[in-house]
């Protein structure tokens, strides 16, 4: 099955529509206590969940809006 | 300094019967044997403006406030606003006297960048889905309102203007280079229902009777 995606403007839209921005990793280190091995860590370490993972998305050819949502990546399935 | 010609990316295979000099633009007013629509009207003419900024709503262009939900639309004195998202609208002036260009960082002219048409007339929406997965005729917003996605197959800004069933008005534009194609398609898809180009005036003959 294709993958659909909630957009919190436009509603629900083909996967097609979309450009991935990434696992949602929260906010940014303290710049205050940050180690080199904490932001690479920050940067470029994923969890890669196999089941529910939050995600950043990107309505590329409708309303331009950045947002996050979770995803079955067992699945390949939007989790509401 | 020589003469400065704007041109429309958008050519009918019609031939003209009245058009008017406005600006550097030679505009189409009406082609030969209109009759009746469908129509399929270029409106790339028409200035177009981008505005971003983060406390959008605090603007007002021409006096006209900005909708407050993305995805909304307001149609006033000729000019259109919509809403696309938290911090950008497009306002394209469609019909009326020549307007003051908005001033300040926050806008940008995207009237040269883009390409602008309208659809009006008896079963247009029936011509819409069968180019696009938008719900045109059965959204259950406020008209006029926004929907931004693809239109035969090309990342579009539709507007729908009127809407009475499958037959009504609605804007689309999108980057200036897919005019040619997008022509095409339309008037392919079109065809059936008799879908033929039309000048300016079957437009602001509607929506501006008395300009």
């Amino acid at each position: 099955m294709s993958l659909t995606l909630t957009c919190p403007i436009c509603g629900e839209r083909n996967g097609y529509e979309f450009r991935y921005g990434g696992e949602d990793k929260g906010p940014m280190p303290d710049s205050k206590e940050l180690t080199p091995e904490t932001w690479t860590d920050y940067v470029h370490n994923n969890n890669s969940v196999a089941g529910v993972q939050k995600e950043w998305w990107f309505h590329r050819d409708g309303c331009g809006t950045w947002f996050t949502l979770n995803r079955d990546t067992t699945t390949n399935l939007e989790v509401k | 300094m020589g003469e400065c010609i704007r041109r429309s990316p958008v050519n009918f295979t019609a031939k003209p019967k009245r058009t008017e000099n406005r600006g550097d633009w030679e505009v189409v007013l009406e082609y030969d044997d209109e009759k009746e629509g469908p129509f399929l009207i270029d409106l790339s003419h028409c200035p177009k403006w981008d505005l971003q900024d983060r406390d959008i709503s605090s603007f007002t262009p021409f006096s006209i406030p900005i909708p407050e939900e993305p995805g909304g639309s307001v149609f006033d004195k000729g000019i259109l606003i919509n809403r696309m998202n938290k911090t950008q609208a497009s306002i394209i002036h469609i019909a009326g006297d020549a307007a003051d260009v908005p001033e300040g960082n926050s806008y940008t002219d995207t009237t040269d960048a883009s390409v602008c048409m309208a659809l009006t007339g008896k079963n247009i929406f029936y011509i819409a889905e069968k180019l696009s997965s938008l719900n045109f005729a059965g959204m259950k917003k406020e008209i006029p309102f926004l929907l931004q996605g693809r239109f035969s197959h090309v990342p579009c800004q539709t507007v729908v203007l009127e809407r009475n069933g499958f037959s009504g008005t609605f804007l689309f534009s999108c980057s200036r280079g897919y005019a040619h194609d997008m022509v095409h398609a339309v008037f392919d898809a079109g065809e059936e229902f008799g879908l033929k180009p039309a000048g300016e005036k079957a437009f602001t003959g509607k929506f501006m009777p008395h300009h």
